[in-house]
């Protein structure tokens, strides 16, 4: 039952202004409807929403529509910009006639300025404008104020999906920092783990050990302090390497002649170590020498790692203008599902010896060949061994 | 005889270091790796202790000392890499006796296979009664066999050891100072979560309804005790 005066015209009407502002997600899309609902009644050629911004208290403009003879004049157009700073000031509804000389219809904007409201705080404004009128009947700036309500609500339900989003972000980073913090107080632990139980060993005052047993353990305690000491420049430089605050000491470099060095070092750790080393000549690259290393020790320590007992072979060679490295081992393989994370930053493939390695090997590998403008990728088969290849230009673009 | 020990931990490191120090102690040490060899291991010898690690491949810590539980109550302290809480709580909810945070001194983890080998021992009574009955709970003591009504209860030795401090003091408060410095030692004086496990898995095997205990009842705030019964 309607009561005498709301016709079933204008009832409908309603219905569609609020469907338009409250059965779209997106809120640019609702306030566009809106505005295109709002206009079966209420005649404007351009709308603008302004938004006060947080840090500047100036008003920034928030969405923008012409309608009609605005948009062939576009920027030239009046928008309202000083209206709606008035509006501001004032937080009062303004009416503004055009200038009494002004002679095209462009330049005679008819205004209207509403206040936008949060409560009984002003965060917006939004102007309608007529080119050459009509004026704005009281009526009009009524069902104005109506869709102004609507409007309040649309914006506001932006800057909401913003503080949302800003908000996911940083769980996010601090969720990661979180599994950063418990991953690497887990990996300096063991090394240390060592050092203490081999240090207060050799300190009991009711045994005494034989020099052959002495030496074993000394050794094992300088070998983990090495460990650890590793541990936390690898920490270190992933941190840096993550701001991009590196800075890479370009030179000329002769890769065959690195890897061999890198190997060199390796086998004296590891004596049964098996390397396998195939070069084709090759011209030099321009590359940071220690960092280029810090790559190969990286992989070798993986391959050692997880591909135990398992010969290593290295290939270097030239191929469409640039340096090819292909380094391979014969060990158990990673699963293909695992491949495409393994660059990331504290991945580490899951059932792997969890009190090995800080998922930070790789990703420092990735981050150094990417600054060299190279590529490093993976290939690997179950059972039969992992390869990564690495791509490094051998004119520098740098 | 010289004791057992089960050492079982995936770094080589460590089970040198382990091995080295129990050796001079005069105990003898078997190895392994995993928890699927330390099981193999522990059902094919005499082994009167185990050192077990968390982080294992294969099979971990918890599901090796789970695994264990299931027929023996053979002492296991637990070697816990991270000093959380969560994990010394998770070890002896399955049943660990005791546990020991790495990084650890050698001093530390002598003193700790001491303690346990020392609760181990089962206590025997002499110039008292051979029996002792709580409502439907029944002590042998010569035997060290606990009854629940017609049902025998298997207890670990450390266990056993909690429930003898209550029947001998039937209605005095006892405080968690009290308890863990009687059973485990007064190293351990301040290790209460080491016994609100313990008497949880004590209630879980001796009360009809462990929620609603009539054995060994808590008096919040003061200590346990087992309420004298009304006749």
């Amino acid at each position: 039952m309607y009561n005498k005066g709301l016709d079933p015209r204008t009832l409908a009407y309603i219905q569609t202004l609020v469907q338009a502002a409250s059965m779209n997600d997106d809120w640019k899309i609702a306030l566009d409807k809106l505005l295109v609902a709002l206009r079966a009644e209420f005649v404007f050629d351009n709308a603008a929403i302004y938004m006060v911004d947080q840090a500047t208290s100036n008003l920034e403009i928030a969405h923008a529509r012409a309608v009609g003879r605005g948009k062939a004049a576009e920027a030239d157009a009046a928008w309202g910009e000083s209206l709606a700073n008035q509006v501001l000031a004032r937080e009062c509804v303004i009416v503004q006639d055009p200038l009494e000389n002004a002679n095209d219809r462009i330049s005679q904007a008819y205004l209207l300025g509403l206040p936008l409201y949060n409560g009984s705080k002003v965060f917006g404004v939004m102007v309608f404008v007529r080119f050459g009128g009509p004026i704005y009947e009281e009526a009009h700036i009524t069902l104005a104020t109506v869709v102004g309500s609507f409007v309040a609500a649309l914006l506001f339900r932006k800057l909401h999906e913003k503080t949302r989003q800003q908000l996911t972000t940083l769980q996010q980073k601090v969720q990661l920092q979180d599994d950063f913090v418990a991953t690497i107080s887990h990996e300096l632990r063991t090394p240390l783990g060592f050092i203490k139980g081999y240090s207060t060993t050799l300190l009991r005052s009711d045994t005494t050990w034989d020099e052959e047993t002495k030496q074993e353990f000394l050794t094992i305690i300088d070998e983990e302090a090495d460990r650890l000491a590793q541990l936390i420049d690898n920490i270190l430089e992933s941190a840096k390497l993550q701001s991009h605050s590196v800075q890479l000491n370009m030179q000329p470099l002769r890769l065959e002649a690195l890897i061999r060095d890198v190997v060199l070092r390796v086998c004296t750790r590891h004596k049964n170590l098996e390397v396998e080393l195939l070069f084709e000549p090759v011209p030099p690259i321009q590359g940071d020498n220690v960092r280029i290393t810090q790559v190969f020790d990286n992989l070798f320590s993986n391959a050692i790692k997880y591909a135990s007992g398992s010969k290593i072979s290295v290939v270097v060679k030239e191929q469409k203008g640039s340096l090819l490295v292909i380094f391979s081992d014969r060990g158990p393989g990673i699963p293909k599902a695992y491949l495409p994370y393994i660059f990331e930053r504290f991945y580490r493939v899951p059932g792997e010896r969890t009190s090995k390695g800080s998922g930070l090997g790789l990703y420092i590998c990735n981050q150094i060949i990417m600054a060299h403008h190279g590529k490093i990728w993976v290939e690997s088969e179950l059972k039969k061994g992992t390869t990564f290849y690495i791509q490094l230009p051998i004119k520098s673009a740098i | 005889m010289s004791k057992r020990i089960l050492i079982v931990d995936d770094e080589p490191r460590y089970l040198r270091l382990l091995e080295a120090n129990l050796r001079t102690e005069g105990y003898e040490v078997a190895t392994a790796q995993d928890g699927v060899q330390a099981v193999d291991i522990f059902s094919s010898q005499p082994i009167d202790l185990i050192l077990l690690d968390i982080m294992m491949p294969r099979m971990d810590g918890f599901s090796t000392c789970q695994r264990i539980r299931e027929y023996s109550n053979v002492p296991i302290i637990m070697l816990t890499a991270k000093g959380e809480e969560q994990d010394r709580v998770r070890g002896l909810d399955l049943g660990a006796d005791d546990y020991l945070v790495k990084p650890f001194s050698a001093t530390e983890l002598l003193a700790r296979v001491r303690a346990v080998l020392r609760r181990s021992q089962i206590p025997t009574e002499t110039g008292q009664a051979r029996f002792f009955s709580h409502g439907d709970l029944k002590i042998d003591f010569a035997r060290a066999e606990v009854w629940r009504g017609e049902q025998p209860v298997s207890l670990s030795a450390t266990e056993y050891r909690l429930l003898l401090q209550f029947a001998h003091n039937v209605g005095s408060i006892l405080t968690s100072e009290d308890l863990l410095t009687g059973v485990w030692g007064p190293e351990y004086k301040m290790e209460k979560e080491i016994l609100w496990v313990s008497i949880a898995r004590l209630r879980q095997k001796l009360e009809e309804d462990p929620h609603a205990p009539r054995h060994i009842v808590t008096r919040s705030g003061l200590g346990y005790l087992m309420p004298p019964l009304e006749v």
